[in-house]
């Protein structure tokens, strides 16, 4: 300070220099309010930025959380999709299974009608052309007693042949006037009864005629089937077609060749007999056309 | 591939047939069959078999009888041994089973339960 100048402060009235302090006093207050002002202002914007800091984190996060929540409902989609193939294998394996069941079950019909008319034809054995037809009876259709009626000439009575198993009334001829039996000889159908159904004592689940052409030769007639059986199946009826023709037939062609003195004596007389057909079948055909051939 | 010989012993011969029938089914099966007790004996002291089926109901030698032999014979006393019977005789099945039968199918015979039989002994 120029000593002019200090001179003149020196000088300057106590008032002045009263003001002058409190100027600079006021000033400094302000100045340290203002100050404080900041600080708080400052303090104030970092809990602010803080606290946007931890949002921001927060929505970090979130859109990471959803990131995860995408992938999962992406492995969700994956898995949902698999498992409809699976499922769709799976109903194609289950129809599969029942396929192969079902051709197994064809399969083992068409042996047992295989087997059944192998054995009705391989024997020119009355007896065993009969014992043939009882084990088909038996162990293929499952029926635990039955009897084999032979029908007279006169078509009037049957004659047991064969019977197994506990029969509800003792074995002797029948007359074929009227029930099951005389009505299956004198048409020819089969009488087949649910075994489950109630029916009258004594009165067969099934009659089956073995006819040859339109005359009935035979009949079996079934009382019992084998305790676990409790229905037909489908092939019992297959196997009783069969045995109503094949078991005729081979009834008849054994008992003619009992008669015979072998199999080449059997058929001496073939091509006498295919020329008497044929010599039947010209008649027959001449009648036809009026005799104009 | 392993090759398997089966020895069927039944005396009625739509049953046998049936069996054969089935057994045809197994891949390298070979069959050989006896029409009663006896007959199975014979053929079983000329060969070696995996697998045995006979039924139970036989007029010369029935099944029980055969399977005693089988099971004191060494040579045959583990070879499996299915019998035959139907679902009444419970009481030869039992029987049957004492004396060392492996396993044992009921008649009616039908061809996926004679097959699935064989398969279990045979673990084939």
């Amino acid at each position: 300070m120029s000593a002019k100048r200090k001179a003149a402060v020196q000088e300057a009235p106590v008032d002045l220099r009263h003001q002058r302090e409190e100027f600079v006093r006021s000033f400094l207050h302000k100045s340290a309010e203002l100050t404080e002002e900041l600080i708080r202002d400052n303090q104030s914007m970092e809990e602010q930025l803080l606290q946007l800091r931890e949002e921001n984190d927060e929505l970090r996060s979130q859109l990471a959380s959803s990131d995860v929540t995408r992938e999962l409902l992406a492995i969700i989609d994956r898995l949902e999709a698999e498992q409809k193939q699976l499922l769709q294998r799976s109903s194609e394996l289950t129809l599969y299974e029942q396929r192969q069941a079902d051709t197994e079950r064809e399969l083992n019909d068409l042996a047992s009608l295989y087997v059944a008319s192998f054995q009705l034809n391989s024997s020119l054995s009355v007896g065993r052309v009969v014992k043939h037809m009882g084990e088909l009876m038996e162990q293929l259709v499952g029926a635990q007693s039955f009897v084999l009626y032979l029908v007279t000439v006169d078509g009037k009575r049957g004659i047991p042949v064969s019977a197994q198993g506990r029969l509800p009334a003792p074995l002797a001829p029948i007359v074929l006037e009227d029930g099951p039996l005389a009505d299956a000889s004198l048409t020819g159908i089969a009488r087949i009864h649910d075994p489950a159904a109630p029916r009258a004592p004594g009165e067969p689940i099934a009659v089956l005629p073995l006819q040859f052409g339109s005359q009935v030769v035979a009949m079996f007639a079934v009382y019992e089937l084998l305790p676990h059986k409790c229905a037909w199946a489908k092939v019992d009826r297959e196997l009783f077609k069969l045995l109503s023709v094949h078991g005729a037939t081979a009834l008849i062609a054994a008992n003619l060749y009992a008669k015979e003195a072998g199999p080449r004596a059997a058929l001496h007389d073939v091509l006498i007999q295919l020329e008497a057909e044929r010599h039947k079948q010209l008649l027959a055909a001449e009648s036809d056309s009026g005799g104009e051939l | 591939m392993s090759s398997y010989a089966c020895l069927v012993v039944e005396d009625s011969p739509m049953m046998r047939q049936l069996i054969v029938f089935a057994l045809s089914r197994i891949k390298n099966m070979t069959v050989t069959e006896a029409d009663d007790g006896i007959v199975g004996l014979k053929k079983l002291a000329q060969t070696n078999f995996d697998l045995i089926i006979t039924d139970i109901n036989m007029p010369i030698m029935d099944g029980l009888k055969l399977v005693r032999k089988i099971r004191s014979d060494e040579r045959h006393k583990d070879v499996p041994v299915i019998v035959i019977t139907t679902e009444g005789s419970r009481e030869d099945r039992e029987r049957a089973m004492a004396l060392g039968a492996s396993a044992y199918i009921t008649k009616p015979i039908q061809a996926p339960q004679v097959i699935e039989t064989v398969k279990e002994l045979l673990k084939i």
